[in-house]
C-alpha cells in the first residue's frame, strides 16, 4: 500500500473528456499531477477551465447531468470510486465570487460548517477553528458577520474554511478577479505560505497570473477547444509559445513583456465637458463622499481609483444623475446637472456598468440596439443599428438573446447601446474586472475610437498598469475624500499615499525600480 | 428571552395562535392580550420603544379589519340590537362584538409573533429545527443559504432601476407597461439569482456538505427547563384565560356559547 502510494501521482488524468451530450468542454486531457506542485492552468474565458476544477474533486458530472469520457484518478482511485462528499475533501477548492461560497451568517458558524460535514466532534472543533485562523491571519474576525467583510477577507475565510478540510490538493479557481491590486496579492502570498507549511499541491486557474508567478513551477495550457496545448515551465511556455498564447487570447504574465510606455495621446481640448464643485454625499448617517473637486475636460480619460467602499462608484453616479447629491453641485457642458432635460442628459451622456446584463431591456441583439434611436424617433434607426452591429463584430449575434452572449460580446453590446450617438461623456463602472485579456483589449481599443471623436472617458478601476498606459488624469479616494488629483505620473512618486489608498504601482514602474536598485 | 430554544418557542407561540381563532367573544382575547402584552414588557427584553415601533401600525390594521367584519357580518352572528347603517349595510349589536374581537385576536396573533420574531436569531432558528424536529440539513441550510441573498438582491434592483433609466426608460405608465417593466427586471434578476445559487451549491458541496443528517453540531441547540418553563407560562395562561372566559359565560366558540 505504502510502495505503491510513493509512485502513483496525486492526480492523475487519462484521455479525460468532459461535456454536456454531444457538446464537449474539455477533450482527452492527459496530465499528471505530483504531490507538493504548484501549477497554473492558463486559458481564455470559455475554455473549460472552472469545469475542470468541479471533475476533479468529483462534483461534477454527477451535480449536472452531464458525460464524460476517460478517468481522473486521485491517488490512484478513479474519482467515481470515493464516496459521495469524500473526494471534496481531499481536494479543496475555493471560487472565484466572494459572494456567493458561503452558507451561513458568521465567520466561525461557516468554518464549523465544514467541520460538522466531516463529523468532527463538537468540542474539538472551536480548537481546530482557532488554529485556522491564526493561520489565516484572520483571528479577529472570528464572531464577525462575514457580508460585513471586505472581499479580501471574504476569499481568505474561503481559504481557511477549504484548509480545515486538509486537502492534498488545493485548487484556486481565480480567486483574486474581484479583488483590489493590495488584497490580491495578499491572497497569492498567503496561500503560497500555506503551501510551503502544509506540503500540499496547489492549482491556481487565473487569468491575469502576475501575482502568482513567483511560486508557480508549471504551467498548463488549456485551449479555446477546450484540449490541452501546452504543459511545460512558466519559461518554456511564456517564451517559446508566444503565438500559441496570442493564438488562444491569452494574457501574457508583465514579468515576460517588455513594460508598455503610456500612450502619447493626442493633446485634450481646452473645454470643459463636467466639474464637480464640493461633492458630499451620505446614506443613512453613513458620510460616503465628503467634499470633491474634480473636472474634466472634453475628449479627457480619467480614472477613479481606490479601495473598495470608498464611494468610487457614489461619485461616478453623482456625476451622472444618477444620485442627487447633499451639497455640492456638477456642472455638465456649463450648466447644472439638475437642469437638463433627461432624455437630452440620457443622449449626451452614457454609463456602462459593471455587469453588462444589467443593461439589457429586449430580446435580441438588434432590438437592444434599436431601442435608442426607436425612442427618439431618429428617422435612420435601421442603419445606424447596422453600423453599430459591424463595428462591434456583432453582426452573427444579431438575432441572439443579449444574455446567451460571452462576456465579451455582452461587454461590447453593453457600450454598443450607449453609443446613439456620439456622447460627450461615458462613464464606466469597473469595466475590465473580472474579464480576459482579449475582452480587456478589445474594451480599450472601443474606447480609444470614442476618445478620439471628443468623448471623455471615466473609468472606476483599480489596474494601475491600465491607469499607467491610458489616463491623462487620475483621481484617488481614500474614505471619501479625494486625496488625489492629477497626472498618474505623479501619483507613482507618492509612496506614502499609494500604500494608504491599498494601490500598487504599475508594472512598468515597479521595473523600473528594480534597475535602480541593481545600479 | 433569546436564550429560549427557538423550535419550542415557535411551537409555544403557534398553540395560543391556533386556539385564539377559535375563540369569537370579546373577554378571552382581550384578557390574553393584556396578559402578552405584560409579559412582552416585562420579560421578553424588547426595548418598549423598538416594540411600540413594531406593534403600533397593526393596531390600523386590526381596526381595518374590525371595521370591515362589521359591516359583513355573516347572518350566524349578526344577531342582537340594531344599532345603526352604513349605506346599505346594517350594524347590529352581534356584528359589532364579532368586529372587535377580531380586531383583538388580531392583535393578539401580532404579539405572539413579535415576540418570536424580536427575540429569535434567524441562524439558531435553523439549527434548533434541524436538532429539535429533525428537518433534514438540505432545507435548513438551504434557507440559510438563501437568506444571505436577501441584502445582495435589494443591491441589485436598484442598480438595474438605474441602468434602465440611463438607457431612457422612465417610470412605467399603464398595465401593459408595467408588465413589460416586471419581465425586463426579472428575467436579469433570475439569471443572476440562478448562477449565484449554483455557485454557492457547489461551493457547499466542496466543503463536504452531502445533505446527509448524520453530521455533528458545533451549536448544541439543547431543550432545558427554563424552555419548558416559558412554554408553560404562556400556555398555562391561555388555558386560565379560557377556563375563566367559560366560568364567566363570556366564551364562544365559533359562535357556540358555554352557558
Amino acid at each position: 500500500m505504502c510502495v505503491k502510494h510513493l509512485n502513483t501521482p496525486l492526480v492523475e488524468a487519462e484521455k479525460f473528456s468532459f461535456g454536456y451530450e454531444e457538446d464537449m468542454l474539455l477533450k482527452d486531457l492527459q496530465f499528471a499531477l505530483e504531490k507538493e506542485e504548484f501549477i497554473l492552468v492558463a486559458g481564455a474565458s470559455g475554455s473549460g477551465k472552472s469545469t475542470l476544477a468541479l471533475c476533479l474533486n468529483g462534483l461534477y458530472p454527477e451535480a449536472v447531468e452531464g458525460t464524460k469520457k476517460g478517468a481522473v484518478r486521485i491517488h490512484g482511485r478513479k474519482t467515481e470510486d470515493y464516496e459521495k462528499g469524500e473526494l471534496s475533501q481531499r481536494i479543496g477548492v475555493v471560487f472565484q465570487d466572494p459572494e456567493s461560497q458561503f452558507c451561513m451568517m458568521k465567520v466561525e458558524d461557516e468554518l464549523a460548517f465544514v467541520l460538522e460535514n466531516q463529523k468532527v466532534p463538537s468540542e474539538e472543533m472551536e480548537q481546530k477553528i482557532d488554529r485556522v485562523l491564526l493561520e489565516t491571519g484572520l483571528s479577529e474576525q472570528k464572531h464577525r458577520l462575514i457580508h460585513e467583510l471586505s472581499g479580501g477577507q471574504k476569499q481568505k475565510i474561503a481559504l481557511a474554511s477549504v484548509l480545515l478540510m486538509e486537502p492534498d490538493l488545493l485548487i484556486l479557481d481565480e480567486p483574486t478577479a474581484n479583488l483590489d491590486p493590495v488584497s490580491s496579492l495578499e491572497f497569492a502570498e498567503l496561500a503560497a505560505a500555506v503551501q510551503r507549511e502544509r506540503r500540499c499541491a496547489v492549482m491556481v486557474i487565473e487569468h491575469q497570473p502576475d501575482d502568482w508567478m513567483p511560486f508557480i513551477k508549471r504551467v498548463l495550457l488549456l485551449g479555446k477547444d477546450g484540449r490541452m496545448k501546452a504543459d511545460g515551465s512558466p519559461d518554456q511556455i511564456y517564451l517559446q509559445q508566444k503565438d500559441l498564447l496570442i493564438q488562444e487570447g491569452v494574457y501574457l504574465p508583465q514579468t515576460f513583456r517588455r513594460p508598455e510606455s503610456p500612450l502619447l495621446l493626442p493633446e485634450s481640448r481646452e473645454e470643459e465637458i463636467i466639474r464637480v464643485e464640493n461633492l458630499s454625499y451620505s446614506r443613512k448617517d453613513r458620510t460616503i463622499l465628503t467634499d470633491v473637486n474634480f473636472s474634466m475636460r472634453a475628449g479627457e480619460f480619467a480614472a477613479v481609483t481606490g479601495e473598495n467602499g470608498t464611494g468610487k462608484s457614489t461619485l461616478l453616479q453623482l456625476m451622472a444623475r444618477l444620485l442627487e447629491p447633499e451639497s455640492g453641485k456638477v456642472l455638465f457642458a456649463g450648466k447644472n446637472i439638475n437642469d437638463w432635460e433627461e432624455g437630452e442628459l440620457r443622449k449626451r451622456s452614457g454609463y456602462v456598468f459593471q455587469n453588462p446584463e444589467h443593461q439589457f431591456i429586449t430580446d435580441t441583439v438588434f432590438e437592444e440596439l434599436a431601442f435608442g434611436p426607436e425612442l427618439n424617433g431618429k428617422r435612420d434607426a435601421e442603419a445606424h443599428v447596422h453600423r453599430l452591429l459591424k463595428t462591434f463584430h456583432l453582426t452573427e449575434q444579431r438575432e441572439a438573446s443579449p444574455f446567451s452572449l460571452s462576456g465579451g460580446q455582452k461587454r461590447r453590446l453593453s457600450v454598443a447601446t450607449m453609443l446613439e450617438e456620439t456622447p460627450d461623456i461615458l462613464f464606466f463602472d469597473e469595466p475590465t474586472f473580472g474579464q480576459d485579456a482579449r475582452t480587456t483589449e478589445e474594451l480599450m481599443k472601443i474606447v480609444l475610437e470614442l476618445r478620439r471623436k471628443g468623448t471623455a472617458i471615466v473609468f472606476v478601476t483599480h489596474d494601475m498598469d491600465l491607469v499607467d498606459k491610458y489616463c491623462e488624469k487620475v483621481l484617488v479616494l481614500t474614505e471619501g475624500t479625494a486625496v488625489f488629483n492629477g497626472k498618474p505620473e505623479t501619483l507613482w512618486t507618492e509612496d506614502e499615499l499609494l500604500a494608504r489608498a491599498r494601490l500598487r504601482l504599475p508594472h512598468r514602474i515597479r521595473e523600473r525600480e528594480v534597475y535602480r536598485v541593481v545600479d | 428571552m433569546s436564550s429560549i430554544n427557538p423550535a419550542l418557542k415557535g411551537i409555544t407561540v403557534l398553540i395560543p395562535g391556533l386556539l385564539l381563532s377559535f375563540t369569537f367573544d370579546v373577554f378571552t382575547p382581550l384578557v390574553f392580550l393584556v396578559f402578552m402584552i405584560t409579559f412582552t414588557l416585562l420579560f421578553s427584553g424588547i426595548p418598549i420603544k423598538k416594540w411600540l415601533l413594531f406593534f403600533s401600525p397593526f393596531i390600523l390594521l386590526a381596526l381595518g379589519f374590525a371595521w370591515m367584519t362589521m359591516l359583513y357580518t355573516s347572518d350566524a352572528f349578526a344577531g342582537g340590537e340594531h344599532l345603526f347603517s352604513v349605506w346599505r349595510f346594517e350594524v347590529t349589536t352581534g356584528s359589532v362584538m364579532v368586529g372587535i374581537s377580531l380586531a383583538l385576536r388580531s392583535l393578539c396573533f401580532v404579539s405572539l409573533s413579535l415576540l418570536f420574531i424580536l427575540t429569535t436569531d434567524s441562524t439558531k432558528f435553523m439549527l434548533s429545527l434541524m436538532q429539535q424536529l429533525k428537518l433534514p440539513p438540505k432545507i435548513t441550510f438551504g434557507i440559510l443559504a438563501g437568506y444571505r441573498f436577501l441584502p445582495t438582491f435589494r443591491y441589485e434592483y436598484q442598480v438595474l432601476r438605474q441602468a434602465h433609466r440611463v438607457r431612457g426608460i422612465g417610470r412605467a405608465k399603464g398595465i401593459r407597461e408595467r408588465i413589460y417593466q416586471f419581465r425586463r427586471y426579472a428575467i436579469p434578476l433570475m439569471a443572476n439569482a440562478i448562477r449565484k445559487a449554483e455557485r454557492t451549491a457547489n461551493a457547499m458541496e466542496s466543503k463536504g456538505f452531502t445533505g446527509s443528517a448524520d453530521r455533528t453540531h458545533y451549536h448544541q441547540m439543547k431543550i432545558s427547563r427554563k424552555d419548558w418553563m416559558f412554554f408553560g407560562v404562556i400556555n398555562g395562561a391561555l388555558i386560565i384565560t379560557l377556563l375563566a372566559s367559560y366560568q364567566l359565560g363570556y366564551l364562544n366558540i365559533f359562535g357556540h356559547r358555554f352557558v
